[in-house]
């Protein structure tokens, strides 16, 4: 059932990996309520590698890893390249994080279906720096030329709270990426969705589950509809897009999240872009 | 009124406001808002019982735990009378406060005496409350089950099988199972009984526990 719902595009072949819930910075946008000393929630490099080994099996055809910050866990150039060998892996990453030691670590990695879609929501740094942290631009822009030269692939998303409120800016930000070697079709533009922090501050667009797309997403907490799922808000883990606690085997919920989909009305309006 | 649970049937979790950010417990109940995907159709006719929203946080568990209950506690070929002297027994013999507080109304419903539920909740003796032998055997039948170690006495049994037939027996022996394992999960997790339910206990005369 999963398998047909992914080949027909009901369901995104991608299967989310919550990888932990910590993180060097506090956004004030973040979905996790993510930051310094917040709950680990580790997902743990043993069941990331179970559910990415079920995965083809079950018709998924990529996977993606987020967080929490994923690159403040020791493990995780070595987890993504196992998890790259089952199939080809994204990684969000605030882009803060890559010292020299952590830039060598990646090095195995440039041989592998695997990017770092690094976050950088503005051409300037003040404006970057506002919604993710002092220093942040400047980390980031050092980090990305750092891992292309090490052959890592290099995705950007910008996260803004209306993506069509200055265009000019949003050429400007390109420009920068196309100047730090990403290309256009490696840029992701998203919404701020209004869940976690982001929903403390009122910010972003409601995401619901009909306004979600489906994309089966694994945390420690368990399985989710979408990865703007398994938010935190005022320090308690949001259930309204739960779909089961148990996460192995991943059948069991990526049939879950099928019954959901063929339960679903049809329709083309429930994107709102949230990648 | 009965109590209500998913699908119409009468069950043990009857429907109450959700405040689970103030509940003093060892489990929050879920709020409407924070019902996971699955759990959303026990939701549909409105704020659930506790047994639901406590179990919404394992949702693929409540799948198949409520209707499970509500095919076992909820209408079947057992009536409605017999059903209700072997739930309240139990959850008395089991101290389920909120089984028992929830299921006296239903007790009284389902047309049992206030001197029967009495004896029921254990506030007189099964003799007082009940004449019929048959009762009588009813009940010694259930509180083997319930609260028994080892073989049951055949005695009470095979009365019970005699005079309602082995599809009863199995059925009441399965409510009677039941609703000692609800009883377990109740008191476990300290499920709160709903106010409507104290006020009808206050009316009818009977204490909350």
């Amino acid at each position: 059932m999963i398998a047909e719902a992914i080949a027909s595009g009901a369901v995104s072949g991608r299967l989310w990996l919550y990888a932990n819930y910590h993180c060097n910075l506090r956004c004030t946008y973040c979905l996790t309520e993510s930051a310094p000393g917040v709950a680990r929630r580790e997902l743990g490099e043993e069941r990331a590698m179970a559910a990415a080994r079920e995965a083809p099996e079950l018709g998924f055809d990529a996977i993606g890893v987020t967080g929490g910050e994923p690159f403040v866990l020791d493990y995780m150039p070595r987890l993504l390249a196992g998890l790259g060998r089952e199939l080809p892996t994204v990684v969000l990453s605030n882009g803060t994080a890559f010292n020299e030691r952590r830039l060598r670590a990646m090095e195995p990695l440039a041989d592998l279906p695997v990017h770092v879609q690094v976050s950088l929501d503005h051409a300037e740094p003040r404006e970057n720096d506002a919604m993710r942290g002092p220093g942040n631009f400047a980390r980031v822009v050092d980090a990305i030329p750092r891992l292309r030269e090490r052959g890592v692939g290099v995705r950007i998303s910008t996260t803004l709270e209306d993506p069509d409120a200055d265009p000019e800016g949003l050429e400007r930000l390109c420009e920068l990426h196309r100047s730090l070697g990403v290309p256009d079709e490696d840029h992701v533009v998203r919404p701020v969705v209004r869940r976690g922090r982001a929903s403390t501050n009122g910010l972003g667009l409601r995401a619901g589950l009909e306004e979600l797309d489906p994309e089966l997403t694994v945390t420690a907490d368990g399985a989710f509809y979408s990865p703007a799922g398994p938010t935190v808000t005022a320090g308690a883990l949001d259930t309204d897009l739960l779909l089961t606690r148990v996460t192995s085997p991943l059948a069991r919920p990526a049939e879950a999240l099928a019954r959901v989909v063929a339960g679903r009305p049809a329709g083309d309006d429930a994107s709102i872009g949230v990648r | 009124m009965l109590a209500r649970g998913v699908r119409g049937s009468p069950t043990l979790d009857a429907p109450m406001t959700l405040l689970p950010s103030t509940r003093e417990g060892p489990v929050a109940l879920v709020a409407p808002e924070q019902a996971p995907v699955l759990a959303r159709p026990f939701y549909a006719a409105g704020p659930p019982g506790p047994l639901v929203a406590s179990l919404a946080q394992v949702p693929e568990l409540l799948e198949v735990a409520m209707p499970f209950v509500g095919g076992v506690l909820g209408p079947s070929a057992l009536d409605v009378r017999t059903k209700e002297i072997v739930v309240l027994r139990v959850a008395a013999l089991l101290e389920c406060c909120y089984c028992v507080g929830s299921h006296t109304p239903i007790a009284l419903d389902s047309g049992l005496s206030h001197a029967e539920v009495g004896a029921l909740r254990g506030e007189l003796s099964i003799d007082e409350g009940f004449a019929d032998p048959l009762d009588r055997a009813l009940v010694a039948f259930v509180e083997e089950v319930a609260a028994g170690r080892g073989p049951v006495d055949v005695g009470p049994r095979d009365l019970v099988r005699r005079a309602l037939g082995e599809p009863t027996l199995v059925e009441i022996t399965m409510v009677a199972s039941a609703t000692a394992m609800l009883a377990r999960y109740c008191t476990t997790l300290e499920l709160p009984t709903a106010a409507a339910t104290l006020v009808r206990l206050e009316h009818e005369g009977f204490a909350a526990r």
